[in-house]
């Protein structure tokens, strides 16, 4: 690790969000050259913001089919049958 | 514990393993993958099938269903946090407190005090402008345990936390599925479902 952690420089901080940029939806799918740092942190806030909200949809959703399913054992087995493994 | 070899990973689990590279390439593929998914899932489904047991058990507690579903929540966290084994600080925050997600946060900050201490900071982080400044804290605010890191490792867990709650949708949206798909599936012959050839 940098052992300059005092003092992060410019570059370093680009190449990090560079780094980041590749993770990013939009972006992947655009391709293109390097958008600001504010934008892309910016980005990065809203997507985590939506990957959570999805997380929490889907637990929703999850507790709502728990609810019918009840605690059958059987049909618990069901569905690690379905599941890709 | 063994832990099946997903992408060539080291098998050792948690934080015996070979010296952490803290620098180099973050593993973030390790969320990509199959085998990763699959341990994850299964793991959830335990873990789900507790919490369906004990709000069974405890059904004037837990009837309702934002609790369920809050609880749901936690544990598909608490088990993603698991995944990681220990390496991410987003995951060990998660596992050692579950602290500002569910609570309300206390408003009031305290504002940042022109102090002696305050000002080396600033003077530390001059290079970067306060645009960053800000968007730097509400990331810090998001990724759990992070707030006070500094811009570099910050990133990073975001990139794992990032990575990781994409494989965590994935499984999540699957086992939705498996889950509608055996509802369906046991739903009484009247229903004269065609596709009950499940």
């Amino acid at each position: 690790m940098s052992s300059r952690r005092n003092r992060v420089s410019e570059e370093e901080i680009n190449e990090l969000i560079s780094k980041l940029q590749s993770l990013l939806p939009e972006t992947r799918r655009r391709g293109a050259g390097r958008a600001s740092a504010a934008k892309l942190l910016k980005e990065t806030c809203s997507y985590i913001r939506s990957l959570n909200r999805e997380v929490d949809d889907l637990s929703d959703r999850l507790s709502a089919l728990m609810a019918t399913l009840d605690s059958n054992s059987a049909e618990a087995e069901i569905i690690r049958s379905l599941l890709p493994s | 514990m063994a832990v099946p070899n997903a992408v060539g990973e080291s098998v050792l689990a948690g934080g015996g393993e070979r010296k952490r590279k803290r620098g180099s390439e973050p593993p973030l593929a390790k969320w990509r993958t199959e085998g990763e998914q699959r341990i994850y899932s299964s793991r959830l489904i335990e873990a789900l099938r507790r919490v369906c047991q004990s709000s069974d058990s405890a059904p004037s507690a837990s009837s309702s269903d934002h609790v369920r579903s809050c609880a749901v929540r936690e544990a598909a966290d608490r088990v993603l946090a698991v995944s990681a084994r220990g390496r991410t600080r987003w995951s060990r925050a998660i596992l050692s407190g579950r602290t500002l997600k569910h609570r309300v946060r206390p408003k009031a900050r305290r504002p940042k005090p022109v102090s002696t201490a305050c000002v080396a900071r600033a003077a530390a982080q001059r290079r970067k402008p306060p645009a960053l400044e800000k968007k730097t804290r509400v990331l810090g605010r998001l990724v759990p345990g992070c707030r006070k890191l500094s811009l570099p490792s910050l990133l990073e867990e975001a990139s794992d936390y990032i990575t990781a709650l994409e494989m965590q949708v994935r499984a999540m949206s699957a086992i939705a599925e498996a889950f509608s798909a055996a509802g369906s599936a046991s739903l009484p012959p009247t229903h004269a479902n065609p596709m009950r050839t499940l």
